[in-house]
């Protein structure tokens, strides 16, 4: 049974299904590191989830769905930024707002536009960025099969996400943009007294991360679902902070902490087939991230110190 | 360079006539409820410091925010080498040649040295990537230059505090600043350290910049300034030099009456050890070892001062002794009965009561009422609470009695304490604190940010609290409160007590001395607990 | 630039007191007009959705208003949505005025309704003068047990109960699902429970005072009442209220007065679990009398609207669960009336939070009134 499990497909299927999730706790980590709680990254995913689906179905090109899903995402995170850069609010409760909006509002186009709720119309979904022949049954083919569905058999936005996630960690401890990021969310008054636009680095840093759940919604229905319900982000955006917090506020960190759910997920789905074995209801199976998740994060917090300055909002003068 | 005739700085007779760099004319800034600039005009040359003498609340370092462009002032001109300018916010403060170094330094404290320096002004290669190596040569040439030694490539939250006011300087030089403004920068620091500050800034001046310093303390301005301008209440009251002047009269100048300089005390009368502290070792929150076996006893009718400088574990020592913080190990006694393991609670029920350093963070919950405050830590007890129901009528009659005892300035018991100014929040705290009649008192920095007023308000009620056979435990990192109240006082220098001596025969360098580690005490001249108990 | 003055002006400082006092009053002012600015700006915001779908806005919210207020029997709809709201809006309250904020209030819902229905079949011989507490009582001590974890994890490790609530939300509803599918489910294809005794239901409000008009509105609603005062006494009247909201506004200065922090916070969030819990209890006692998988459409979450449009204060939960509820029955007339979708409630229910937690937008509208009123005097 074991070698049925661990098999090149339980561990694509890990990948794929961390994606979204790892998109979104690499927008995080860059989020919370310029000291801006963004629990909205739920609906934001939510939001660029229909948008993406929607733009898709309308225009009958998908490219132009994933465009619309990142744009879409990009527009409620400029309403996060506002209130919480700007009018200072409580950013909890600004990302709460934003959620709840998320849900209505997508619940309402829903409605206005499919006469409908529950599930959109199917897209034709974004297929692998390679498609390349699998190998014979030589050793050396069965190697080449390994390589080929572990590595090689992506859709596009899963290997952009390994690249933003390498990308935004070099780019946050090797460039001016990092170590001003990073001074933001420790110590925002001193950025500001030598000059640093806090404001505006907070709200490059939430956009950035309205972009990444953008990228996340398009991948979870342009690339994998093909159609949108209600709903159907299920507290990936939550997941995805417990994973920034896991991989200590580092980009990387929060994607290699993802993948761990996205492994969860897959051995839990997998382990749904085995149901001769293993006589769980399905229930139980569905859980298991969640109750994940707050293992993980009851050993997680603590380790690492977050941003000093995160949650706080910043008043220029005085 | 365009020099405009200026009458302000002629009439400073330092005899040297070269013209201001930097000249604020008519400031006016306005807060809800205070005026803290009015009208106020000050200006210093290149070669010359500048002291901004008063008392807390005069409004000295508003006016230097202002021209850093940290605030915005209402009214106002400000004008660099003899032109009008706009100053919004820092950047344009720093274009200007501005540099600033704050009261609370504005340090990143994980990052770098050289990456604190930088931040703002990052030497970059292409696309925007940090030249390290560029960075890190400059901040070295820099600190070599102006005789700074600070370890480019050190963590800022490791570096003492003396070396974190370093990095703040090297900041302003490498933005090439001309003017530094000096926020007390004496505050924190040893007198050894307040020494070599002096001197760099001597080094400073001596190289073409001018340097303002705002302070309060009367001796460095006569020590160290070329010409003192005196602020009260948010006003210019006089303009002077230190030949022209001595202490009383600038003190005079200062708070606007005659003040006495020394407390007035009577002899101690000893009572019984109250609080007996032995072997205690604590940990901070990094987990490192701050108390280092610290002993000491305190009797009723004296007051313990300890001197020491900023961080080496009088504020655990107090957390330890009021339950906050667990120690690892040692004895803390009240009256002969172990407290060491009681929570706050019991602790404050048994007789401790504590005044911490922190007034709005610590001392007091910023949105409850005055009643509620003054309520706070005896809820649970009579007359506040029975069965866990609480008697609001009790708790709001007796905050009026407390309010008017302590002379909290406040229209009604009800409104909620951030409304009230520094120096009557920190009265609330004392109402509170020695309202409910303990037989220990841990006063942690009282008088920290208070105006002269409060000082001595708060000074006469730990006094008396002394005088009736209390005992006192006074945390301060003003020596010279330390000195003028304390009966004992204790240097505490890296989690460990490391020298004793008996109050008025000690001076400040002498403690400063010890504070940094430098003394040598003989063992048998500090005061063993077990020698105190056998007298 | 103004010339400097020859003289010194006049006083430089302000009177302390009235100082005090102005501030006292305008928080005071801010608080009270804030929810009422928030509801009209969000109206709005859903006005111009509405319109942008193509339909009328003032048709719609008519159409809603005669749904939820033309009668008693849409009264007693109005009420019949507002009740586990009251519940879950007292929840996130009293979580918020302790520092905590229990997102997940749903999943202690869930609970809360599984132990009613449990104790509901399994007490049914019993007296409802029995069985009716208990299941209540029951239905907290569920709901508490769910934030148990959370509480503790906070407590102990600092981990943020937004992320831990929101699981165990999802736990609770999966957990939930399993039963009423599995172990306790009624005969027959539906995933559901049996139906409860009578001796298990909460009566409806029209049957105990037979001088109204029948309607759906069942005691809950007056349990809910009962449950805001008891909260509102709790809060302003009981030690355990001014710890709750001593470590609320400033854990490090409770902790120097004696509090323990880590223990209010455990007792804190339990409370407002248990209020959850009732919430799940009441729809099962005296709605569907039988636990299912959808048995709240979201009430844990736009309890958060309603305890933040309170300003977490236990008495404003019961309007503000009136309004929200008021919108929920008004909903379907708008809809069959006006041709809107009532998914627009939680565009509106968005805003209104957005509002809220923005505040500034709303002290900036009263300083622009003060400013010009002062303006004139001068």
């Amino acid at each position: 049974m074991f070698s049925e499990i661990f098999t090149p497909e339980l561990f694509a299927s890990a990948v794929r299904l961390a994606t979204p999730i790892a998109l979104a706790a690499t927008g995080a980590a860059v989020c919370e590191r310029s000291g801006i709680v963004n629990i909205a990254m739920e609906g934001l995913m939510l939001v660029a989830a229909f948008a993406g689906v929607t733009a898709a179905l309308l225009s009958g090109s998908t490219w132009l769905g994933v465009i619309a899903a990142v744009v879409a995402s990009l527009v409620f995170s400029a309403l996060h930024a506002w209130a919480s850069v700007n009018l200072r609010a409580d950013q909890v409760i600004s990302g709460t707002a934003i959620n709840i909006l998320a849900l209505g509002i997508t619940g309402f186009l829903m409605q206005t536009i499919f006469k409908r709720p529950g599930t959109t119309d199917s897209v034709k979904t974004i297929g692998p960025l390679l498609d390349l022949p699998a190998g014979g049954d030589s050793l050396l083919g069965r190697i080449w099969t390994w390589i080929d569905v572990a590595l090689l058999s992506y859709t596009p936005i899963v290997y952009l996400g390994v690249f933003l996630a390498i990308f935004l960690t070099w780019a946050m401890y090797r460039t001016r943009w990092g170590l001003r990021l990073r001074a933001l969310g420790e110590h925002p008054r001193a950025a500001d007294t030598v000059g640093v636009n806090v404001l505006r680095g907070r709200w490059v840093a939430i956009l950035i991360s309205g972009a990444m759940a953008g990228l996340a919604g398009a991948n979870l229905t342009l690339e994998q679902v093909g159609s949108f319900t209600e709903g159907m982000t299920n507290g990936r955006g939550f997941i995805a902070l417990a994973a920034n917090i896991f991989g200590r506020w580092i980009p990387g960190g929060a994607y290699l902490a993802s993948l761990l759910f996205g492994f969860a997920d897959a051995l839990q789905l997998k382990l749904q087939l085995f149901s001769d074995t293993i006589n769980l209801p399905p229930q139980f199976f569905l859980m298991f991230p969640y109750v994940l998740t707050v293992i993980v994060l009851a050993g997680a917090v603590g380790k690492a110190a977050a941003p000093a300055a995160v949650g706080k909002p910043y008043k220029e003068k005085g | 360079m365009t020099a405009e005739p200026n009458s302000g700085y002629d009439r400073a007779g330092t005899g040297k006539a070269r013209p201001p760099i930097l000249e604020l004319r008519s400031i006016t800034k306005r807060f809800p409820g205070v005026l803290a600039n009015d009208d106020v005009s000050a200006a210093v040359a290149p070669g010359e410091v500048l002291a901004l003498l008063g008392e807390n609340g005069a409004g000295k370092s508003t006016l230097m925010n202002v021209a850093y462009g940290l605030l915005d002032a209402e009214s106002g001109e400000i004008v660099v080498e003899g032109s009008s300018v706009e100053i919004r916010a820092p950047r344009d403060a720093i274009r200007l040649g501005i540099g600033m170094v704050h009261q609370h330094f504005m340090l990143v404290e994980p990052l770098t040295v050289t990456e604190n320096i930088v931040l703002g002004m990052e030497p970059t290669s292409a696309f925007g990537v940090i030249d390290r190596s560029a960075a890190r040569a400059k901040v070295v040439e820099l600190s070599d230059r102006y005789g700074l030694k600070v370890d480019p490539d050190a963590r800022v939250m490791d570096l003492s505090v003396g070396r974190q006011q370093r990095v703040e300087i090297l900041k302003a030089l490498f933005r090439d600043a001309r003017i530094l403004i000096l926020d007390e920068p004496t505050a924190v620091l040893t007198p050894l350290e307040v020494r070599e500050l002096f001197h760099i800034v001597r080094e400073l001046v001596a190289q073409g910049l001018a340097v303002v310093i705002i302070t309060h303390k009367l001796d460095e301005v006569m020590e160290f300034a070329d010409r003192i301008i005196v602020m009260r209440a948010g006003r210019v009251v006089g303009e002077t030099t230190p030949s022209e002047c001595d202490e009383r009269g600038l003190a005079r100048m200062m708070v606007g009456r005659d003040v006495v300089l020394r407390v007035e005390k009577a002899p101690p009368h000893l009572g019984d050890v109250v609080l007996e502290v032995d072997g205690l070792t604590a940990q901070d929150d990094r987990k490192l070892s701050a108390l280092k076996g610290v002993s000491f006893t305190v009797r009723g009718g004296e007051i313990v001062g300890i001197a020491g400088v900023d961080g080496n574990g009088q504020g655990q020592l107090v957390e330890t002794i009021m339950g906050l913080r667990r120690p690892t190990a040692g004895v803390i006694s009240l009256k002969g009965v172990d407290i060491t393991r009681d929570n706050p609670r019991h602790t404050i029920q048994a007789g401790v009561s504590h005044v911490p350093a922190d007034r709005q963070r610590r001392g007091l919950v910023l949105e409850f009422d005055l009643a509620e405050n003054l309520a706070l830590g005896d809820q649970r007890m009579p007359p506040f609470s029975k069965w866990g129901v609480m008697d609001r009528t009790t708790m709001y009659s007796q905050a009026r009695e407390l309010i008017s005892e302590y002379d909290v300035r406040t229209p009604n018991e009800k409104v909620a304490a951030a409304n009230l100014s520094g120096g009557n929040q920190q009265k609330l705290v004392l109402a509170r604190e020695l309202g409910r009649d303990p037989e220990v008192l841990i006063a942690a920095q009282p008088t920290r940010g208070l105006d002269v007023g409060a000082i001595e308000f708060v000074h006469r009620r730990i006094l008396a609290e002394r005088d009736s056979g209390k005992g006192v435990l006074l945390v301060s990192m003003e020596l010279e409160e330390v000195i003028s109240l304390s009966d004992r006082i204790l240097v505490m220098y890296e989690g460990k007590v490391v020298a004793e001596f008996d109050g008025g025969s000690v001076t400040e360098e002498e403690l400063g001395l010890y504070m940094t580690g430098g003394g040598k005490q003989q063992a048998d001249e500090v005061a063993s607990p077990q020698e105190v108990r056998g007298a | 630039m103004p010339e400097p003055a020859t003289e010194p002006r006049g006083a430089s400082t302000v009177d302390e007191k009235q100082f005090a006092l102005d501030q006292a009053r305008y928080q005071r002012i801010l608080s009270i007009a804030t929810p009422f600015i928030s509801v009209a700006i969000a109206l709005l915001v859903g006005s111009l959705v509405i319109l942008a779908s193509g339909q009328d806005p003032l048709a719609a919210f008519s159409a809603m208003f005669s749904g939820a207020f033309g009668g008693t029997r849409q009264i007693g709809e109005t009420l019949l949505r507002a009740t586990p709201l009251v519940f879950t809006g007292l929840a996130v309250a009293y979580g918020f005025r302790s520092g905590l904020f229990n997102i997940g209030a749903e999943g202690q819902l869930f609970l809360g309704g599984l132990a009613a229905a449990w104790l509901g079949i399994a007490l049914g011989g019993l007296s409802w003068v029995f069985s009716l507490p208990l299941m209540l009582l029951g239905a907290m001590a569920a709901g508490a047990a769910w934030a148990f974890i959370p509480a503790l994890m906070k407590a102990k490790l600092g981990a943020h109960e937004v992320i831990t609530t929101m699981m165990f939300a999802y736990i609770g509803r999966y957990l939930v699902s399993w039963i009423v599918t599995g172990p306790f489910k009624d005969e027959g294809s539906i995933p559901q429970t049996p139906e409860l005794p009578v001796s298990s239901q909460l009566p409806r409000i029209s049957d105990v005072f037979t001088f109204l008009e029948p309607n759906r509105a069942h005691m809950g609603f007056l349990i809910g009442v009962a449950a805001a005062v008891i909260v509102w006494w709790i809060l302003k009247y009981t030690v355990l209220g001014f710890e709750a909201r001593a470590v609320g506004f400033n854990p490090i200065a409770s902790a120097t007065g004696g509090i323990s922090v880590a223990s209010t916070t455990i007792k804190s969030l339990c409370i407002s679990g248990s209020l959850a819990g009732l919430a799940g209890a009441a729809e099962v006692m005296g709605v569907h009398y039988r636990l299912f998988d959808q048995f709240s459409s979201g009430f844990g979450f736009t309890g958060i609207a309603v305890a933040l449009l309170a300003k977490n204060n236990p008495l404003g939960v019961i309007a503000a669960a009136i309004l929200f509820g008021a919108m929920s029955a008004g909903a379907g007339t708008m809809q069959l009336e006006a041709k809107v979708s009532p998914k627009v409630i939680g565009v509106i229910q968005g805003v209104i939070i957005f509002m809220v937690g923005a505040e500034l937008i709303v002290s900036w509208a009263i300083s622009r009134v003060r400013m010009t009123r002062g303006g004139a005097g001068v």
